[in-house]
């Protein structure tokens, strides 16, 4: 049985289908991508997975056979399934250290607070925030520290399987470079991983299995290297040759 | 193994408790530098309003939602006084907790239909049920005194001491210890897990139920939690002013509480109580300029405001930052030097 599996999940805004009966599985320990054009779906279809801000207009979502779909956001967080978001995104009020602190008190719900605050020091250390930042304020940080600081906080809450959100947008080569490691080791720890972006490179490195979305629905699926070869997604991304005149 | 890590980056309880412990001794000294009972008066209700504005500092500064409706806890907390002890007939002591517990319930009340609601809207319905508890009492005249109040409430008692005619000595440390107990309440709920969840939630609402926490949970803890002191408060009002008048719902008292809250800076807890100080005392001294004084005070705060958008906290934040700075710079300078 698969870790996360989607079942013919849509979404409405009105007449528009941002996402429309899109099914797929993620097995455990596996890193999956998510790619596509803008606008073709891929933050929808994470929004309503894990119920943030919303869920499903129809469809189903099960979390290791149990059905998620219609939970809050927050009772989905403590079933182990974390996310992050496309921007860079803190408790800018709170220090490293309690951005950290939330994820593993509430995510991870762990009540005692030296064990809470081993699991916060121990995911900032995991993620290159050492000790001589716990203290800074969130909103004093770089993009990056941020994106980073943003992992932290999922980690501690130890999920079984982490959405990230592209979390390559707004980042300098060489910490794209150091954000592809840092999920490497993320899925070494054995957290199941669901990956969007739409700078391919980034996919290819990482994904073991890869679905293309285009105009909310399924455009191929399958390894990466034979993804990518799909004629419908190479004139998705880069549009169909013109015929010589 | 577990390792502790405590606070980085904040006070530690240690330091705090210090800091609490001086400042309350430094307040509990003015009756003895102040012996006139219109001075401790002016005292008593710098607390009361030190307890209020700082409770409001917890929904408003830390939890971020725009509760308008705040300064009617406080009226509920003075009308369930006046009624519990009234006409129920209840010990004083006894009704002073049961109205902070009362407030606490409208409170929770309140939060049904603000949960899913954002900024402005949130205003409109608080607004609107503090002018729907205001005209609730007001309809129930044969109770309450609709527009006349409620007279000769009971007061509170301390053994046999007179507390009429010991120059407000024991209301003085009554309401110190009201404030005390609200201080440290609100201290200790911001400093952990709950009051990390409550900035968080304010910060960034997506994010935080991201990390598992429930937004009605959270709302309803923010404003329950900012509602009993604030329910007690209106309570020894009642007890002292032995009264209570629809006034308190009015936006005139309304006003001077965010004032408060504002001025000291938002998100403090501290700088609420200093503002009360401030602007209560700084308002007696004006008292001779008649219709200027509320015009020179709004200048004031606007001026503070400007200056410092952090408030008198930032103030007080930056005035210990550059002495701090001048101090470690005089150190090197001092020590003898090194030869050979």
């Amino acid at each position: 049985m698969a870790l996360l599996e989607v079942q013919e999940v849509a979404k409405a805004f009105g007449s528009l289908k941002a996402v429309d009966g899109v099914s797929f599985e993620v097995e455990a320990g596996e890193i999956f991508g998510i790619a596509g054009p803008n606008g073709s779906g891929k933050s929808t279809l994470f929004n309503i997975v894990t119920g943030i801000p919303f869920g499903p207009d129809r469809g189903r979502v099960r979390l290791d056979g149990v059905e998620i779909q219609g939970r809050s956001g927050n009772a989905i967080a403590k079933l182990g399934l974390a996310r992050t978001f496309q921007r860079e995104t803190s408790f800018d009020g709170l220090t490293v250290f309690e951005n950290a602190l939330i994820g593993a008190t509430y995510g991870g719900s762990v009540r005692a607070t030296a064990l809470a605050e081993e699991r916060a020091a121990e995911a900032l250390e995991f993620v290159g925030l050492g000790a001589p930042s716990f203290g800074r304020l969130a909103g004093e940080l770089s993009v990056f520290e941020r994106k980073c600081l943003m992992l932290a906080t999922a980690v501690a809450m130890q999920p079984r399987i982490l959405l990230l959100d592209e979390p390559a947008s707004s980042l300098t080569k060489p910490e794209i470079e150091a954000s592809i490691g840092l999920i490497r080791r993320i899925a070494a720890r054995g957290i199941t991983i669901v990956l969007i972006e739409h700078v391919l490179t980034f996919l290819m490195s990482l994904s073991q299995h890869l679905m293309v979305l285009n105009n909310g629905q399924v455009l191929a699926r399958g390894r990466p290297a034979e993804v990518i070869a799909d004629s419908r997604v190479v004139e998705a991304y880069l549009g169909t040759r013109r015929p010589a005149a | 193994m577990t390792r502790p890590i405590g606070t980085p980056g904040r006070a530690s309880w240690k330091e705090e408790a210090v800091g609490m412990v001086l400042g309350l001794v430094v307040l509990a000294l003015l009756p003895f530098l102040f012996t006139d009972t219109y001075s401790r008066h002016v005292l008593i209700m710098v607390f009361i309003y030190a307890v209020v504005a700082s409770n409001w500092d917890l929904s408003l500064g830390y939890g971020g939602v725009f509760n308008f409706g705040h300064l009617a806890l406080f009226g509920i907390g003075v009308y369930a006084y006046g009624l519990l002890t009234k006409l129920a007939g209840l010990d004083p002591w006894l009704a002073l907790v049961a109205s902070g517990i009362v407030a606490t319930a409208a409170a929770i009340l309140v939060t049904i239909p603000i949960l899913r609601l954002k900024g402005i809207y949130i205003i409109l319905v608080t607004f609107g049920f503090a002018q729907l508890v205001m005209q609730v009492i007001l309809s129930q005249s044969d109770y309450t005194g609709g527009t006349q109040g409620m007279v000769r409430i009971p007061g509170l008692y301390w053994f046999d001491h007179n507390m009429v005619r010991d120059g407000k000595f024991a209301y003085f440390f009554l309401a110190l210890g009201l404030l005390a107990a609200s201080t440290l309440f609100l201290r200790v709920i911001v400093r952990s897990r709950i009051g990390a969840g409550i900035v968080a939630l304010r910060d960034n609402e997506e994010y935080a139920i991201a990390r598992g926490i429930s937004l009605v949970r959270q709302r309803m803890i923010t404003l329950a939690a900012s509602a009993f002191f604030t329910g007690m408060a209106g309570a020894f009002y009642a007890a002292y002013q032995r009264n209570a008048s629809i006034d308190v719902f009015g936006m005139s008292l309304a006003t001077i509480i965010l004032s408060m809250v504002l001025l000291g800076g938002t998100s403090t807890i501290y700088g609420a109580i200093i503002a009360s100080f401030v602007l209560t005392v700084f308002a007696e001294l004006m008292a001779d300029f008649g219709a200027w004084r509320p015009i020179i005070t709004a200048l004031l705060i606007i001026v503070v405001m400007l200056a410092y958008p952090t408030g008198l906290a930032g103030l007080i934040r930056a005035g210990w930052a550059a002495t701090a700075g001048r101090l470690r710079r005089a150190a090197p300078a001092a020590r003898p030097a090194r030869t050979g």
